[in-house]
Parts: structure tokens; sequence; C-alpha cells
């Protein structure tokens, strides 16, 4: 964990109201394994005072001799942290801190890796599923299957998707009219699943109760509010069904689903 | 950093700066802290902040029994600043001396116990148990959590129950052989009392008369100033943003109210007041020490940049040298 100032590589728009933001990654901060964030400072000196936080959705590790190594996110523009974001251009400076939290574990062989992503929840999902396929073509791991989830076509993100990735619209303006939960239900993998999944509170609800009916683990990566990223203050704090919390940042943001009071957090 | 600076308007390079803060029988290295409940206990920012060049670091409220905390959401985004409603989230006063303690007793850095509890007697409790243990330099005292249904704030807002409070702290605070730690900050060594900081809230009509009821009850000096009850509404939802409904404002946006309260309490007392409050860079901080603070903390500044607090150091040092001034204790002499 590091907290460095850094360089914008590129920004672009990869669906509606939404952007991928790529930055140089400085070797001596550690490696950003999926699942895992990072904090960015967005905006001035005084104001957004909290850190805005974000799940990997990519990495580039450096080449020796030729470049340095690149981050990826995605992020959807909902306020004035992520308005400052937008308006950034290659060559501007970024304030960033990370990496940070706990990312997502490897599937059990024999076991069908299912990932699940509703809306800006994908940028992680699609991290995970560029290394769980590089895993499986090396015989590390089962295929995985990317399914995302949005709210009608123009929210399908313009980025290189794996093969096979399915996409679900709540019009049915694209792919399959419904939700994901919708779709997963009428599907065999064929194999015992594991569910990763990234979303909507009501979307984790549902792949809660898919896990549950289908005995299968859940890893689901948590979005929440935060200060300082690294534990101290306890107020990114999300309910567990056993009635304790967990802080999302330290504990998280990638945590069992199927602990998780989902219905704490709708 | 220091010592090298070009000469000034006002004359003279000082030869050498002397940072120290003496509150009661404790002296810190220099008047930056780390304000409680921004910091953990330490252990959390240790690859981010040289702790032991900070002045001193107030842990996170420690309670009797282990606090879960208040339900989620517990922060929310404002202009320059942020509402939290944590509730006192900690592990409880055993847990916090079987493993929080151990490793702040390494650090070199004054470490202050912030103390809460729902009734007088949760506050003796903490304290009868924390006397017995090394490595602890000082307490605080939270009387003004606005985020705890008893106790905490309510305790804070009338001048009655504070100085009864703060009178039957002290008592229970006694004269000690200063040992590790303790020694290391506390330079003028042998025996001590640990001193009792008493944290004020600003959600109260006078706080003159509420720090001076905590000066008549023996407190040896006072943290100026808690958050600021706020609330934020989601107008898509129509319900407040904190699932607790309000919370407590700090940032930016609070500093003009602390300083204002430090100049008023620290006008009103004649025992050292510790001024905190939005504190982001130097100059902030020196508005409070030319209020009248003797040391400050940084809180939310941390969320944001956690190399704040050494960063204000170094700035203060600047404006000493560029001022002409040794004593970190004259500044406040420069108010005009």
């Amino acid at each position: 964990m590091k907290r460095f100032d850094t360089t914008v590589t590129s920004i672009r728009p990869v669906a509606e109201g939404c952007f991928e933001l790529r930055f140089d990654w400085p070797d001596d901060a550690g490696v950003p394994a999926p699942g895992r964030f990072f904090t960015i400072k967005a905006g001035g000196r005084y104001d957004p005072v909290l850190r805005r936080p974000f799940a990997f959705s990519g990495y580039a590790p450096p080449v020796a001799g030729e470049r340095d190594g690149e981050a990826a996110f995605i992020f959807q523009v909902r306020g004035r942290g992520t308005e400052f974001l937008a308006a950034l251009k290659p060559g501007d400076p970024l304030d960033v801190l990370g990496p940070l939290g706990r990312g997502f574990g490897k599937p059990p062989r024999g076991t069908r890796p299912m990932l699940v992503a509703g809306g800006i929840g994908m940028g992680p999902m699609l991290y995970l599923a560029a290394a769980l396929g590089a895993d499986a073509k090396a015989g590390l791991c089962e295929a995985p299957m990317l399914v995302i989830g949005v709210r009608s076509a123009g929210f399908i993100p313009d980025v290189e998707l794996p093969a096979g990735t399915v996409i679900c619209t709540d019009d049915g303006s694209s792919g399959f009219h419904g939700t994901v939960t919708e779709w997963l239900a009428g599907f065999d993998p064929g194999l015992p699943p594991v569910f990763y999944a990234c979303g909507p509170a009501p979307m984790m609800a549902a792949v809660d109760r898919l896990a549950e009916v289908r005995s299968a683990p859940f890893e689901a990566a948590l979005e929440q509010w935060m200060a300082c990223g690294v534990g101290a203050c306890a107020g990114c704090a999300v309910a567990l069904k056993s009635g304790r919390y967990i802080k999302t940042c330290v504990d998280g943001p990638v945590y069992d689903g199927r602990l998780v009071d989902w219905g704490a957090a709708l | 950093m220091s010592g090298t600076s070009s000469g000034t308007a006002r004359g003279m390079v000082p030869a050498k700066l002397d940072l120290t803060v003496r509150i009661g029988d404790l002296v810190m290295q220099n008047p930056v802290g780390v304000a409680s409940g921004t910091f953990g206990y330490g252990e959390e920012y240790e690859d981010l902040v040289d702790i032991d060049c900070l002045g001193a670091l107030y842990t996170k409220a420690v309670t009797p029994e282990p606090r879960p905390g208040n339900p989620a959401p517990r922060l929310a985004d404002t202009p320059a600043g942020m509402l939290n409603s944590i509730g006192l989230a900690n592990p409880g006063l055993d847990a916090f001396i079987a493993d929080k303690l151990p490793r702040l007793r390494a650090r070199r850095c004054a470490v202050i116990v912030n103390v809460a509890g729902g009734t007088e007697d949760d506050y003796l409790r903490v304290l009868d148990a924390l006397e017995a243990q090394d490595g602890i330099v000082g307490y605080e005292i939270n009387i003004s959590c606005p985020n705890v249904a008893h106790g905490g704030l309510s305790f804070g807002t009338d001048p009655v129950q504070v100085e009864r409070l703060t009178r039957r702290l002290v008592d229970a605070v006694g004269s000690r052989a200063m040992a590790g730690a303790e020694a290391r900050c506390d330079r003028l060594a042998g025996r001590g009392r640990r001193p009792l900081i008493v944290k004020l809230s600003p959600n109260v009509t006078d706080i003159a008369a509420i720090a001076k009821a905590a000066e008549a009850g023996g407190a040896v000096a006072l943290s100026c100033i808690n958050t600021l009850v706020g609330m934020v509404i989601d107008i898509k939802t129509k319900r407040p943003v904190l699932a607790m409904g309000s919370g407590g404002l700090s940032g930016p946006a609070i500093r003009p109210v602390g300083v204002a309260m430090v100049y008023k309490a620290s006008h009103a007392v004649s025992i050292p007041v510790i001024g905190l409050g939005g504190i982001s860079d130097a100059d902030d901080a020196l508005q409070y020490l030319l209020a009248g603070a003797v040391a400050i903390q940084v809180g939310t500044a941390i969320f944001s940049r956690p190399e704040a607090p050494l960063e204000i150091l170094a700035g203060i040092r600047e404006f000493m040298e560029r001022e002409g001034i040794e004593q970190v204790a004259d500044i406040r002499k420069l108010l005009r």
C-alpha cells in the first residue's frame, strides 16, 4: 500500500455516462490483484474530502525498458467526484492510494467460475474474467463464464469482452431480456458453480439465493462509501446476517457473499 | 525542512526551534497530533505515515465493552466535509489492552487514549484498567460524541455534569513512576500524573461555560472541538443518507467554527487548549495556534492525504523560522 502521484494515460467513454480511465501504476506500489481497489483524491485541496474508491478493471504489468505498469478502472458519473474524473485528460496528475483490501480467491478445480456483473459493478468482474481466462488457458481452472446485466444496450461497455459473455438487458434492447439472475436460473453450468459477483444490492441478494439453492460458494465484491480505506475509521461498515459488521476496506471488498446481510444494504 | 530558512521580513532566524508542548506533566515532542477516530490505533497507517515523528496519537475511543457501532451507511459526503456516524465502534477495553496497546507502547510519540462511555461508571472502568498499564501518557475524555444515544454528547452539554464527571475521573488518575514510552515522551522523567484532557462539543450554546466547568473539575487540558451535528437527505429516496439520520460533521467546512471556539475557550480558562476541527494544512493549524491553542490535532484531512500531519509540522517549523519564533508556545502571542 502506497500513496503516490501518478499520471493519466488515457480516458475514454465506454457506455452511457461511463468512462474507462487508465493510469501509470508504479512497480513499487504492489500488484493490483482482481477484486482489490484503490482510492483517488478526486478534486481540489479542500473538496471533496472523501477519496473515491474504485476496483481495478484491468492491469498491465511493466515491460522492462519499454513501458511502465498500467492500471485501469471503469466509473459512472454520479456526483462531483466522478465529474472531476470525467474531465481529466491524458497527462493529468492523479493522486492514488493503493492497492487496498482483499481480492478474489481462486476457484477450486472442477468448478465453473460464474462471474456476475451488474451495471457499474462490471469493472472488477472484467478484470477477474481476464485473469481466470488466462488461468483456464494454463489449465489451472475451468473456463469462467461472464454474465453482465445492464439497463439497456447503451450501457453495454465498449471493451473487449471474453468470448461467450452473456449480456442481459432490463428492457430487452440487447441480448437476454431480463435480469442476470433470471438468466442464471435457466442455465446449467455443467459443473458445480462458484459465484463471483459485483453489482447493486438486489442483484447480490438474488445471487445469494441462487448460491444457497445450488450450495455454491459466493465471493461478493462489496461497494460502500469509505473514508480512510485502511481499516482505521470503521466508516465503510457492511452488516452481516449474524448482526456483526465488517469493514469493506480491509475485511473486503471481496467477502463471503453468503454471510452478508443484503437486506440491510437495500 | 528546518534551520536553513533565509532571512525574513521579521528578522533573525532562531538558532534552535523548540516545538515541544507541555500539558501538565506530559511533554510532547511537537504540537501535531492525529485525532481520535481518524487514525485507528496507529497500526493501520504504518505503511503511510512515520508515526514516531508525530507529536501525539489519540486512539480511537475505548469503551468498557466491545461496541459493534451504528448501522450502515455511516458516512456521507458534504461540501468541504463529511458526516460520520460510526457509533464508537471499538473492540472494548480488554481487547484494546491485549491487542492494541502492545504496539502502541513501542511508539515514540505521545500515546493518548480516548475514553468514552454511556455512564460515569463506564469512563471510570476504562480509566481504572488503563491506570494499571504502562505506555500511555494521557487520557482524552470524550464527553462530546454526537453519535451515541446515551452519554457522550449528553454529558458534554451540561456544565454541572461536565464538572462532576471530570472531578470523578481526575480523582481516579494517580501519580505514577514514568517508564518506557511514557518516560520518552515525558522528558521531565520521574513521577507524574497522566493528564486528563476533556474533549469538548461545539454543539452547545456557550463553550466557555463548559470549558470552565471542565477546568473547575480538574481537567489538565481541553480538546476543542468535536464534530458538529449535521444531516444530509437524499432527495431521490427522501431519506437521510446516514442510517442513524444525523451524524458528526468534520472537515475544512468546520474550521472557522473550531477556530472561534478555541479562541473563546482558551480565553475563558487558564489550562491549555488543544485545537482541532478541519485542519488540512499548516495555515489552518497556525490559525488555531494563533487563536490560543497550544497544540493541534489533524483528523479528517488524513483521509484525504495521509501525509497531512507531518506536512503540517514542517509548515509550522517554516512559519516559526520566518517569524523568528523559537518556542511554538509563543505563536499565540502574535495574535493582534
